[in-house]
């Protein structure tokens, strides 16, 4: 699937132009802000100039292309030590950037279910009736929640920041372009690595002008080859040239990705009477599923971030993320705060969450990767951005030195300047801590909390045992999944009735279990629809193929789940009404990745992967609040 | 003490167009609110129909500038019209009605007489003694009332936003004002209008028919059906007459290669970067949860929308009824009944 | 036979249309909320003129193209990368604000003072483009005001079409009401052109070109040089959203007939 050759949108080569660069990179995000801010400043060191070998007499040609039409665009909120940030602009002014302030209060709040829908373990039940038979005396008790007395130091953000990816990338951004060292071009996707003989000598752009399928129609261009020394891989955890390269040029020994999450999150005007103070972090699990992780993070003028995190070892077929987004949202001890907000932006992400068991080879001949799709993400500490950044600035200061000593991009220079650097710091050290932290919660949630707690008192020394399985060996089928609360035959019914309509099954299933309708009141809590328009000003420019794109139609016509269809956060993917192959809309995808790492059926050329792949391809969210 | 002008121009047969009368209807009550008087200055072929037909209506002066060279609407030729008719009024205050003909020329007249303009205001008011002009920023997304100390002031008026002023036709004395047409490399060749059978532009329709992109989209059955599609909304035009709007997804599908409704252009288009036709009625067929997100809905009286999905933002709170409904269903059946 | 044309291309950047807007009252008058945390896009009716601009530029040779905007420099920076792919052209920055409640005779002011100052353009092979109204202002009033400062007084505006014919005169459509055109014949440039849609697609993104046209951006956009533009003496009496929330009645499992008499009864009202 991952074959080169079959990457070609096209194979007319005639109108296809080829530019040459010192440096190209996929993907601007954190990391890639890391990399250009820290090599921008190397390169206008005017005591030892460096030229272009692309262009003599240049300074070195280094272009980064970004898929989404601006940068900023479709990213997330975090709250974040920001220690490589910080090391890197030590005067850094939050104040700079809209949305950002440092943290002041964090609370852990363990969610009861005020509904009685949610799937809880027995254990779990019985602790729920446990703190609500003590309520009364228990301190930390209050709307359902449960306080945690104490935060875990692995998971503290104390003296960090609560902010905006996206305001942060755009600040980054102008930066760099102010500099004029660099040159980032938004709205231009990577369609894959050019390799010979297992070296990468550059990238080629996605084709335009072309149909759904591709093919060549009105005012078609080939994507321009661009030609580059060395080829600097950022483009997150579903990005199609790094997948690429997992694919062709193989994975270490012992790793793979197959650990994820669906972050989605809300950018929301607070209501007049929230007392929330800036900088607060609450974080909650337990509600509205076990599995289901939330936050909220208190930016300045009464506006939040939130969101939650449906992880992949949450084995529900139907999991829907936008659907509890909004039962989460209504917990009591959420509400009170939210009731009367308004929705401002909308966004989802894809979390690499192997951490560093999903480390790709991190640098060969003629590339290097960085960022989370690098295994940068560690899923302990519950932070990426800062370790993204640092890989990021890890490898540019690699890059100089190279550049200074005129030697070569080969992956044994690479990896003395930047590999060697990167193993040295402290993100590969908690890294290691966190590598099997999760295994637990393939066992299930307990002993995934109990996993993670082991791993952090222990410095990753004692974990719970588990080995994560790939989507098609972990996902049961609906029945499964529901037993004891919807029988065979009412799915069957709901599956016909939907399958009529071509509608996902997830609300008439979710509402068959218990949970209630959502009251719609048009600010806040607004259909899936609305949060697409009026959130995430979701569009795609014209003239590209389907990014999503399903390699076996014949597997997907018989799928009894179609997970792609329940996960899609965008509603961008859609059961075909009578059955069959699912449909898909480009200009509705949110460039989640969630269909790419939720399908349930094995590639029959390669397990590891399943049939529906996630390309390269424009547009996407149209906000650079998230 | 401010000197209005109201600024009309003939149409081709030397009438006014309804606009014009609500544009004198402005001037009037903003004359009577400022206690002043106003003039009238007609720019055009021959405007002695137009000046009888405004006569009634108080104006102190009525100024013509007329002859063959007013008779078509060209830049050159009109600006230095409405800048000698200005002139000679001593405007300090110009209402003119903002047709595609006055809103071609009166921002470069106002910077000939070095004033400042407000296009398409929608109510002009009177507060503490001070005119007092309402319009819309960012298209009509941030409305604002606004005053100004700067003369002249040019305000060019939407047409449909203000009453018109119902004058029975007298006989009017004008004073003619001498205009050197100045020399002009441009020729007005002629009016180039749709096929008479793709007239589906009607800015006097009772009705404004909005299609959003959902006709073209897959249906209930898993197929497009945009023939159909097509022959539903042709016939409902021909029927009730009303004016076809679209959304700015559907008018831009023409760019994608994907085979669209042939009638339907970005003339169509209707909202942020479309036309902001107004209409006493509009219906909008939004189609299975493709919701035409138009802006151009606001300046629609009644409003009315079909669509699937009841929760839809767009019509939730915008429009007076939402009939959740299959609109290929209902559009049939409502064409049957109105046979 | 024709004369390469100069073709000026007056066009900032507005919000993107699909972000919702809210004024707030700043010191200097209205402004949106986060304003420098909206996304901006080249306004769309002067994109078209660019786009349009760049599509006779290639059928007149020698002919070229300028784009003159006005706005905050980071802020066009970021635009700049995703239009300069689209075909070259000569960016002539000016610092200032974008925003819809600037005085468009300001803006006009310091359009002309920098297209004045463009070194080589020959005017009278100039053609003024821009959009018919910006989608800030939605005023239709800059352009014109520009012509009038530069002296052009062959002017269109609602422009869906301008050819070049053999002859080397255009032929211009502009949009009138009813879904007409008015045709027009100018002799040759200097005109301005206040463009509506025009009929081109927006032209695919040419990485090359790109790189070309930024390696004059980035100077152009580092010289930008601050205009003097402001609200100009407005007093603002109110600056709202529309308030219409309307009362939506919902009528949803009836039958369609009944519906369908609904809405017939409602038209022939």
């Amino acid at each position: 699937m991952h074959m080169n050759d079959q990457l070609d949108q096209t194979a007319d080569d005639s109108l296809r132009q080829s530019m040459d660069v010192d440096i190209a990179c996929v993907g601007f995000g954190p990391a890639m802000g890391g990399f250009l801010t820290t090599l921008a400043r190397g390169m206008s060191d005017e005591s030892a100039p460096l030229e272009s070998r692309a262009m003599p007499g240049m300074p070195p040609q280094v272009i980064c292309y970004e898929r989404a039409d601006d940068i900023g665009f479709g990213v997330s909120g975090v709250v974040t030590k920001a220690r490589g940030i910080r090391a890197t602009f030590p005067d850094f002014d939050p104040a700079q950037i809209p949305l950002t302030a440092p943290v002041k209060k964090e609370k852990v709040l363990y969610l009861l279910d005020p509904i009685g829908a949610s799937r809880r373990p027995a254990l779990m039940k019985m602790a729920d009736a446990a703190i609500k038979t003590f309520k009364a005396i228990l301190p930390y008790y209050e709307d359902y929640a449960f306080r945690l007395p104490y935060i875990p130091p692995f998971l503290e953000k104390h003296g960090g920041y609560v902010m905006s990816i996206g305001q942060f990338n755009q600040w980054v951004g102008a930066q760099l372009m102010g500099s004029g060292m660099v040159q980032i071009w938004p709205g231009t996707p990577v369609n894959k690595a050019l390799t010979e003989d297992g070296k990468v000598v550059g990238i080629r752009l996605a084709d335009q002008g072309v149909d759904k399928q591709g093919k060549p129609d009105a005012c078609f261009m080939p994507g321009m080859d661009i030609k580059a020394a060395l080829t600097v891989i950022g483009d997150g955890p579903v990005g199609p040239v790094g997948r690429q390269l997992n694919s062709e040029l193989g994975m270490p020994e012992g790793h793979h990705q197959r650990e994820w999450a669906v972050g989605m999150k809300m950018v929301v005007d607070l209501p007049e009477s929230c007392t929330l103070e800036p900088g607060t972090v609450i974080h909650t699990f337990g509600y509205p599923e076990p599995e289901i992780f939330g936050f909220m993070y208190i930016y300045p003028d009464r506006v939040a971030s939130l969101g939650i995190f449906v992880p992949s070892w949450f084995d529900n077929p139907v999991r829907t993320t936008y659907r509890y987004l909004q039962h989460w949202m209504q917990h009591p001890a959420l509400w009170k705060h939210l009731n009367g907000g308004r929705l401002r932006s909308w966004g989802a992400k894809t979390l690499q969450e192997a951490g560093r068991r999903g480390e790709p080879l991190l640098a060969g001949d003629g590339y290097a990767r960085i960022g989370e799709g690098s295994g940068s993400t560690n899923v302990l500490t519950g932070s990426g951005v800062d370790e993204a950044w640092t890989t990021g600035v890890q490898l540019a200061e690699g890059v100089l030195e190279i550049l200074k000593a005129g030697k070569p991009f080969t992956r044994e220079n690479l990896e003395a300047a930047y590999v060697a650097r990167r193993r040295a710091s402290w993100v590969d050290e908690e890294s290691k801590v966190a590598e099997r932290a999760r295994d637990g919660f393939g066992s299930g949630f307990i002993q995934g909390m109990i996993g993670m707690a082991l791993a952090g008192f222990t410095g990753g020394r004692i974990a719970w045992p588990g080995n994560p399985l790939r989507p098609h060996e972990r996902i049961p089928s609906i029945e499964e999944y529901y037993r004891g609360r919807i029988s065979p035959q009412e799915i069957e019914a709901i599956r016909a009735d939907c399958k009529a309509r071509g509608a996902a099954l997830h609300d008439a299933l979710m509402e068959k279990a218990g949970w209630p309708a959502i009251q719609l009141d048009g600010q806040l809590l607004v259909s899936h629809q609305d949060a697409l328009l009026m959130g995430g000003k979701v569009q795609a420019p014209a003239g590209y193929a389907d990014h999503v794109a399903f390699t076996h139609p014949e597997i997907c016509a018989k799928c009894a789940e179609q997970t792609c269809v329940e996960v899609c956060s965008a509603q961008a993917i859609t059961a075909r009404a009578g059955g069959g192959v699912p449909e898909f809309d480009r200009e509705k995808c949110v460039h989640c990745g969630g269909c790419l790492w939720n399908c349930t059926k094995a590639n029959p050329q390669d397990p590891e992967h399943a049939v529906l792949d996630f390309r390269a391809g424009a547009g996407g969210l149209h906000s650079a609040e998230n | 003490m401010e000197k209005i002008l109201c600024l009309l121009h003939t149409e081709s047969d030397g009438s006014l167009h309804k606009s014009a009368f609500e544009a004198v209807g402005a001037a009037k009550d903003l004359a009577a609110g400022l206690s002043s008087q106003f003039a009238i200055g007609i720019v055009g072929e021959s405007v002695a129909n137009a000046a009888n037909a405004v006569a009634g209506a108080g104006a102190e002066k009525i100024y013509a500038a007329q002859g063959a060279d007013f008779a078509q609407p060209k830049y050159a030729t009109d600006a230095a019209a409405c800048e000698a008719l200005a002139k000679a009024a001593g405007a300090t205050i110009v209402l003119a009605p903002a047709t595609s003909r006055f809103s071609r020329v009166l921002a470069g007249v106002t910077a000939r007489l070095g004033g400042r303009i407000e296009t398409n205001a929608t109510a002009i008011a009177v507060t503490n003694g001070k005119p007092a002009v309402s319009r819309w920023y960012y298209r009509q997304r941030i409305e604002t009332t606004l005053s100004r100390p700067q003369r002249p002031w040019v305000i060019t008026l939407s047409p449909g936003s203000l009453p018109e002023l119902q004058l029975a036709p007298a006989s009017a004395s004008v004073e003619n004002v001498a205009v050197a047409a100045p020399a002009s490399r441009t020729q007005v060749t002629g009016i180039q209008s749709p096929p008479a059978d793709a007239q589906t532009i009607r800015p006097d329709a009772q009705l404004l028919f909005v299609a959003g992109a959902g006709w073209t989209k897959q249906q209930a059955d898993g197929a497009s059906h945009i023939d159909e599609a097509e022959k539903i909304i042709l016939q409902f035009l021909h029927q009730t007459g009303a004016s076809l709007g679209s959304s700015k997804s559907l008018a831009d599908m023409s760019g994608e290669g994907q085979k669209i409704l042939p009638f339907m252009s970005h003339l169509n288009q209707i909202g942020q970067t479309g036309a902001s036709p107004r209409h006493p009625k509009g219906l909008a067929t939004c189609c299975h949860g493709e919701e035409p997100h138009v802006v151009g809905w606001r300046f629609i009286s009644e409003r009315r929308a079909v669509n699937t999905n009841p929760g839809c933002g767009w019509a939730q709170g915008k429009t007076d009824v939402l009939y959740v409904a299959d609109a290929f269903e209902l559009m049939r059946k409502v064409e049957e009944m109105l046979g | 036979m024709t004369q390469p044309l100069h073709i000026v291309v007056c066009g900032s950047i507005v919000p993107d249309p699909l972000q919702t807007l809210e004024p707030v009252s700043t010191p200097a008058g209205p402004g949106l909320k986060n304003e420098m945390m909206l996304p901006a896009v080249l306004d769309p009716w002067a994109a078209c003129g660019l786009f349009e601009a760049a599509n006779l530029a290639k059928q007149v040779a020698g002919s070229k193209v300028y784009l003159v905007s006005l706005g905050p420099k980071a802020k066009l920076q970021q635009v700049m990368m995703t239009v300069a792919q689209k075909f070259p052209f000569e960016l002539v920055a000016v610092d200032g604000p974008a925003g819809g409640f600037t005085e468009a005779a300001q803006v006009a002011e310091a359009l002309a003072g920098a297209i004045n100052a463009i070194p080589g353009l020959d005017k009278a092979n100039m053609l003024v483009f821009g959009g018919w109204a910006s989608a800030s202002r939605a005023a239709g009033a800059t352009m014109q005001m520009l012509g009038e400062k530069l002296g052009i007084t062959d002017q269109f505006q609602g422009v869906d079409e301008c050819k070049v014919q053999p002859d080397g005169s255009l032929r211009i459509l502009e949009r009138i009401e009813g879904g007409r055109h008015q045709v027009s014949i100018c002799q040759g440039p200097p005109i301005v052109c206040g463009w509506a849609t025009g009929n081109l697609p927006e032209p695919p993104n040419n990485p090359q070109v790109g790189m070309m046209n930024m390696r004059a951006i980035m100077p152009a956009l580092q010289k930008a040089k601050p205009a003097q533009v402001a609200q100009d003496g407005v007093e603002w009496v109110t600056v709202q959203l529309p308030q219409q929330r309307r009362d939506t009645r919902i009528v949803k499992d009836v039958p369609i007939e009944e519906m369908a008499q609904e809405i017939v009864e409602w038209i022939k009202k």
